[in-house]
């Protein structure tokens, strides 16, 4: 009995011994929501980053000597697996920086890990500001504008509108999770401030995962609210437009500053209703005069044979914003370029953004636009954007220093 | 709350409660007859929805026949698969424990749901609707997506296909005589195995249709199934294992709480239908419409 | 046997890199929760498909505590065994009505119950997001130094699960599964019997769920729902769920095999689905039933 045990726990123990990586590889990890419901965003995103990292290496790599090795793994859209496979590559990959995830859950829950192993964490999807906000780790930076910039850009659009149109109420509707739920607290906080004239006359929160939305629709739609606002995403996202369509829905009541990623631009080419109003974080087509967004959009086509949503551009901008915090501290070690990294101001596909000393947030922009038709692309892109700048969406210091006190 | 309101939120749990009978009731016949619980059914019915959308953009999509070839095609696919897996897997495990057999359907849940993924991928797939079920109609001044009249259709036509196939031909006949003896069945001549291969599929079938017909309402993506398989076992609970009325009721329960529970306890609908569950499995385990015979 | 695997438990982290040390604290800590539901499975022959729930409520109890009440650890363990056993107390006393398949989705029904109401708890629970900063006392934040902790409160654990097996009561259990009808004929109340032995379970799976929080520096809903019940069924499955050590035997090599196979695919759902079917098909009993195989093979020879 002893033997057979020993014997098989030897046999195991010698099985997972992993081929050590090289003294000159820098080996990094992508964590993402591979399956669940963030699968579509992510499978975007990792094609963003192998971009990346095949430019740098081509380049002999960080600091033209430290060849990026990527080690992808599947979070599952679970904080749980979230955790174990970051363990995972960060011991048994060293992976010294680490870009994760889809989920904010997920990512709040591997942001103390990365910090108590000393890796650096950037949250390149995900945009919770809890990630940044509360139990803030120096190791984990954001390059997504998070859901109070977010929020309030949309605000700020929805408020112009609403002066215009003389709209007095709204209903809003928002994934049952946190992204949702803060997104939406947020917009009705600022939407209050912005337009008061305005009354929220109900909330609707589908569950995550939702595939059945025409119990919503139909109710929302015999409220006749003068505007509707949504905070869904991914595929609940996709679901909620086409079925929402399918009833007249967007012929009858505006759904403005909600948002629409290029993904839904690219999926839903063909159906999505035109002159809607969305919101999204990083389209390519509003920094196509930038040199590096330019090209990068060339290089994704080549490569890919598709145009690069908001979460490739990001995953791309991810490995650059690590690169140029490398290249600064002329070392790969994280501690020392996580320090660099603090306050740095980096050269991305969209233009000359800072990390904010406060919380690493990027300062970049939201995007508001109508969806309209191109003869340059075969999707329809954004026209008359409104380009809501970092500095003015995002949350003041004084009340994240606020927050981080309450949460203790 | 008006007239109109409380029709088109009837209406919305209406359509629910039959897609969600569409689902169940493939897992209650086969519960029914074979004694299976089958974990895997709601993926199967997720592979029915991506055949539908695999067939319907291999044929011509511009023509608005493609979607009304592609929904019957997937189901004859899925027939097919069933019956297969029958053969090579269900078969084994009859006379197992109770636990054995959740397991190995619970397995073929997580089998499959990563063949999807090898297969298909992770991106959404959309079917795009032909032009004259894109625009909504109003029954009584309530909208009424025009995309589930078809999908009533399909679900009356199960129903009353299945009754009128279980209770009016010999086959039918069998199936019943061997739901209470396998013995006196097989004494008879008549193969037992044969049947079971033919009810797999034929619940795989619907399980297919039911798919292909969810497809054009949405996208298609990989987790469907894990999300709505707690709800198809809830329907045969509720209305009873294996009754094939006591689905259909327990389906039409289900969707009609789901609609009106967002209105007034947001979040609360799930909740509320595993209350009702848990209840009914308390108070009368055999479900609304089951014997308790069977117990 | 016990000594020697408790030695070997307390050596192999001195040996192994420091992943393997989560690893193996995982593997304990699924033990742990495999053996309390294998009280329910292997001893009274009740399928369980929502032990979950208890392992969360534990899970979350510890997580509230130490996050909001700052209280110590060691007292957050026994208040989540309590708060686990008050929830199986209510919730088994209906359970214990069915059996079979009914017994099955019952549990299921309120595993999934807790899950929504855990997850809905928005203000409370955090929601889908879970909590985050379960941070252990400064002296166990080290991954060995927790290790060492769990494993204690492991040894102790399966000790008394032990002594509860082979007690009388463990004894009427096994009865209760070969035949309940006979045993109630002997004077016995079975479903007060399955009732207590419900609530042991389910306060032992609180301790596991106790022990995830600060090990994983969080909590989320998402282990309290039903396919995180699976695991245990899966884990006593493969050990056997005949023999005391089966759901040991079946976390280390479910545990294991995914630290290995998730390392080089993301196709673990697939590999791990085929080692089920495998196992079902092939080895009814588990590892431990092919071990005693082996062991007539080679006495007969």
């Amino acid at each position: 009995m002893k033997k057979v045990v020993c014997l098989f726990l030897s046999l195991m123990f010698l099985l997972v011994s992993k081929v050590s990586f090289g003294a000159q590889e820098y080996p990094l990890g992508v964590a993402l929501s591979l399956t669940g419901t963030g699968a579509l965003y992510s499978a975007e995103q990792v094609n963003g980053i192998k971009l990346a990292v095949e430019e740098i290496n081509a380049k002999g790599g960080f600091l033209g000597k430290y060849k990026i090795k990527l080690h992808i793994a599947d979070t599952q859209t679970k904080p749980d697996v979230g955790v174990r496979v970051v363990k995972d590559l960060i011991l048994r990959d060293g992976v010294k920086a680490l870009i994760n995830d889809y989920s904010s859950a997920v990512a709040m829950a591997v942001k103390p890990i990365a910090n108590e192993y000393k890796v650096i964490h950037i949250a390149a999807i995900s945009n919770s500001e809890n990630i940044t906000k509360i139990n803030y780790s120096p190791y984990t930076f954001q390059v997504v504008p998070n859901s109070y910039m977010q929020a309030k850009a949309s605000a700020i659009a929805i408020a112009k509108m609403a002066k215009a149109k003389k709209w007095k109420t709204y209903v809003t509707i928002a994934s049952d999770y946190e992204w949702g739920r803060s997104t939406q607290k947020e917009a009705v906080k600022f939407l209050k401030e912005l337009a008061p004239e305005l009354t929220l006359k109900k909330e609707f929160w589908p569950r995550l995962g939702e595939t059945q939305f025409t119990s919503y629709i139909t109710s929302i739609m015999a409220m006749q609210p003068d505007f509707v606002y949504g905070s869904l995403a991914s595929k609940d996202n996709v679901s909620w437009m086409e079925q929402a369509k399918a009833y007249g829905f967007f012929d009858k009541i505006p759904y403005p500053g909600s948002l629409i990623s290029v993904s839904e631009l690219i999926l839903e080419a063909k159906t999505l209703p035109r002159g809607i109003i969305g919101l999204t974080r990083a389209p390519f087509f509003a920094h196509l005069n930038n040199k590096m967004m330019s090209n990068f959009v060339k290089r994704y086509f080549a490569q890919y044979n598709q145009y690069p949503t908001d979460w490739a551009v990001m995953g791309y901008d991810a490995v650059y914003a690590l690169k140029q915090g490398i290249e600064k501290a002329k070392t790969i070690d994280s501690e020392k370029v996580k320090d660099a990294m603090k306050g740095m101001t980096v050269s991305l596909t969209r233009g000359k953004l800072k990390f904010r000393e406060i919380d690493n947030q990027l300062r970049c922009s939201s995007y508001v636009g109508v969806v309209s038709d191109d003869p340059k692309y075969p999707f329809p892109i954004y026209k008359n954007i409104i380009e809501v700048k970092g500095e003015e969406s995002e949350r003041p210091e004084k009340e994240i220093l606020e927050a981080r006190k309450t949460a203790k | 709350m008006n007239f109109t309101f409380i029709l088109s939120q009837f209406l919305s749990g209406l359509t629910y409660g039959i897609m969600l009978f569409l689902v169940a009731a493939g897992l209650s016949l086969i519960f029914g007859v074979m004694n299976i619980l089958n974990f895997a059914h709601a993926t199967f019915w997720l592979i029915g929805a991506y055949f539908c959308y695999s067939f319907w953009s291999y044929l011509n999509q511009s023509l608005s026949i493609a979607l009304w070839l592609s929904i019957p095609l997937a189901a004859i696919a899925m027939a097919i698969i069933g019956a297969f897996i029958e053969i090579v897997l269900i078969r084994r495990i009859y006379k197992r424990e109770l636990y054995e057999q959740l397991l190995i359907t619970y397995s073929l849940t997580l089998i499959l749901g990563d063949l999807i993924k090898i297969f298909w991928g992770v991106t959404d797939k959309l079917i795009e609707r032909p032009e004259i079920i894109r625009k909504p109609i109003f029954i009584l001044g309530a909208p009424f997506d025009s995309y589930f009249i078809f999908v009533y259709l399909v679900g009356f036509l199960v129903a009353v296909g299945l009754w009128w196939f279980l209770r009016f031909t010999r086959y039918g006949h069998i199936i019943k005589a061997a739901v209470y003896s396998r013995e006196m069945v097989s004494a008879l001549g008549i193969p037992i195995p044969k049947i079971y291969t033919f009810v797999f599929a034929l619940g795989i079938f619907i399980a297919g249709l039911a798919g292909a017909v969810q497809a054009p309402i949405g996208s298609v993506t990989l987790g469907m199934d894990i999300a709505i398989i707690i709800q198809a076992f809830c329907v045969v609970v509720i209305g009873g294992f294996g009754s094939l009325i006591g689905t259909f009721v327990g389906a039409l329960i289900i969707g009609e709480i789901y609609s009106f529970a967002i209105l007034f306890w947001p979040g609360g609908a799930m909740v509320l239908i595993f209350v009702i569950t848990a209840a009914v499995l308390i108070v009368r385990p055999w479900g609304l419409f089951g014997s308790p015979t069977r117990m | 046997m016990l000594i020697f695997l408790s030695g070997l438990f307390f050596i192999l982290p001195l040996i192994v890199k420091e992943f393997w040390v989560h690893i193996l604290s995982e593997i304990l800590i699924h033990a742990l929760f495999a053996l309390s539901f294998n009280l329910i499975f292997g001893y009274m022959g009740q399928l369980s498909f929502g032990h979950a729930a208890y392992y969360g409520i534990g899970a979350y109890t510890t997580g509230l505590l130490m996050v909001k009440a700052d209280l110590p650890l060691l007292y957050c363990l026994p208040i989540s065994m309590l708060t686990a056993g008050i929830f199986a107390l209510v919730l088994g006393f209906f359970c214990v009505k069915l059996r079979g398949i009914y017994f099955a989705i019952l549990t299921m029904a309120f595993g999934q119950l807790v899950y929504y109401i855990i997850f809905q708890s928005y203000s409370f629970t955090g929601g889908d997001n879970g909590l985050q900063g379960i941070n252990p006392p400064e002296m166990l934040k080290n991954i060995y130094n927790y290790y060492y902790f769990t494993l204690i409160v492991f040894i102790v654990a399966s000790f008394l699960l032990y002594k509860i097996g082979e007690s009388p009561f463990g004894y009427t259990l096994r009865a209760i599964r070969d035949n309940a009808e006979r045993t109630e004929f002997l004077g016995i109340n079975v479903k007060r019997y399955m009732h207590i032995n419900f609530v042991i379970a389910a306060m032992f799976a609180g301790l596991a769920g106790a022990l995830w929080g600060p090990f994983s520096r969080s909590v989320s809903p998402d282990l309290c729902n039903w396919q995180h019940s699976g695991i245990p069924v899966f884990m006593s499955v493969l050990g056997g769920p005949f023999n005391f050590f089966g759901p040991l035997a079946g976390s280390i090599i479910y545990t294991l095999l995914m630290a290995i196979v998730t390392g080089y695919t993301e196709y673990w759902p697939l590999i791990s689905g085929t080692i089920i079917i495998t196992v079902v098909l092939l080895l009814p009993d588990g590892f431990f039933g092919l071990f005693s195989k082996i062991k007539r093979f080679i006495i007969s020879v």
